[in-house]
């Protein structure tokens, strides 16, 4: 974001940028920069709270004052993160493997029955809301988990959608699926707790238990872009763990 | 406030090797009056109207969408993030509402109709052309203040 701010400056246009690491930022040095320390995910800090998000473009649109530059403040409330990281991340030691498996069709029922559970509450927030961040595969809500499935094999299935190869769209059905399921409880439930979500989505959901017993059958591929999924940690939230998932050494990146 | 050494294994090791682009000549520009701003905004959310091409992983190219856009889809790479504020309050990560109420109230002068977004995980450098003909784009519709929200 940095890099990208030096290019507009330097295109006759004055910028401005929030960021969250503020090393990044005094190391690249962008025109005018406000550190915010907040999660990741949130440049405005709070959903539904126009106030706050006012004070945070009014604090960075302050610097446009400033006579000099490069110039970093930061900005003077902090959203608290959890133990240094930055996003919900799965417990190290919550890892499954090929043999948890059992019977796959028997777990698509119960995450059919989990999701039509949990579509009348989904209708409605998508209703209050009038979006939905769900549908970026184009694959309808009823064939996430099926395509998901179909990957258990260990080998990469044909992809559904024209001109997307198979380990791209993985990617976007598997946020359709959390996207489902944490539109559905923020709204039901009125929360907002990016921990609590991470938490019941990843480790108390079966749609969660489908996702990871994915990353076990990746691990155990011969299928190298199998395993790379899970080196780049690209599936499963382990960027902000305190360590590699063991099989892996976290460097696909 | 979070630094790079206290971060978890995984993501201080990840982020503490990223190569940083280094600008010899940092750029700087006089900013317009608060009153007479057209602002812009770029996010690097990866975010694109909903039926637009999806982001590669690696993506130089950009999106651009509207100021009253709404249906709007992520397909960025990057698990590090929290996507469940943007799910509840699209301006949580795009403050287009937020904006408009600023420029109604005098606070900047307008909103641009266009804004655009980027692959957060793609190498900055590799995105310069892409962002150099974005800024032609926003010069075009008068644009002359751009406000950059990473995700």
């Amino acid at each position: 974001m940095c890099g990208l701010a030096h290019y507009f400056e330097s295109e006759g246009l004055a910028t401005v940028l929030v960021g969250f690491v503020r090393e990044q930022m005094e190391a690249i040095k962008p025109a005018r920069a406000l550190f915010l320390d907040f999660p990741m995910g949130r440049g405005m800090g709070k959903p539904n709270d126009p106030n706050f998000q006012k004070k945070v473009i009014r604090a960075a649109f302050d610097l446009f004052n400033e006579p000099n530059g490069p110039v970093i403040k930061n900005f003077p409330e902090i959203i608290p993160v959890k133990n240094g990281r930055m996003g919900y991340a799965l417990p190290p030691e919550l890892v499954l493997n090929i043999s948890d498996i059992g019977d796959l069709n028997k777990l698509l029922d119960e995450i059919r029955v989990e999701m039509d559970t949990l579509r009348p509450a989904y209708d409605f927030a998508v209703k209050s809301r009038g979006r939905t961040t769900v549908g970026a595969s184009e694959l309808n809500v009823s064939d996430l988990a099926p395509f998901i499935a179909e990957f258990f094999s260990g080998e990469i299935p044909k992809s559904p959608r024209k001109g997307l190869p198979a380990i791209p769209l993985l990617k976007l059905v598997v946020e359709d699926l959390e996207a489902y399921y944490t539109e559905t409880r923020t709204h039901r439930d009125n929360i907002d707790d990016l921990e609590l979500m991470g938490k019941w989505f990843w480790e108390e959901t079966k749609a969660g238990r489908l996702l990871l017993l994915l990353e076990a059958v990746s691990i155990a591929s011969d299928n190298k872009v199998m395993l790379q999924i899970v080196e780049m940690s690209l599936m499963a939230p382990r960027f902000w763990s305190e360590g590699p998932l063991p099989g892996t050494s976290a460097a696909g990146w | 406030m979070t630094k790079i050494s206290e971060m978890p294994a995984v993501a201080r090791g990840f982020i503490s090797n990223l190569e940083l682009p280094v600008f010899e000549e940092p750029a700087w520009t006089l900013p317009s009056p608060s009153g007479q701003r057209r602002v812009s905004v770029v996010t690097t959310a990866a975010i694109s109207k909903r039926g637009d091409k999806p982001f590669s992983w690696l993506a130089r190219d950009h999106r651009v969408f509207h100021k009253t856009d709404r249906d709007l889809v992520m397909t960025h790479v990057a698990v590090e993030f929290d996507r469940s504020a943007w799910q509840q309050d699209l301006n949580v990560i795009v403050p287009l509402d937020r904006l408009e109420e600023m420029a109604q109230a005098g606070e900047i002068g307008s909103v641009a109709d266009e804004h655009y977004s980027f692959m957060g995980a793609a190498d900055p450098v590799t995105m310069e052309k892409s962002a150099r003909e974005a800024a032609k784009r926003m010069k075009h519709e008068g644009v002359d203040t751009v406000f950059l929200i990473p995700i």
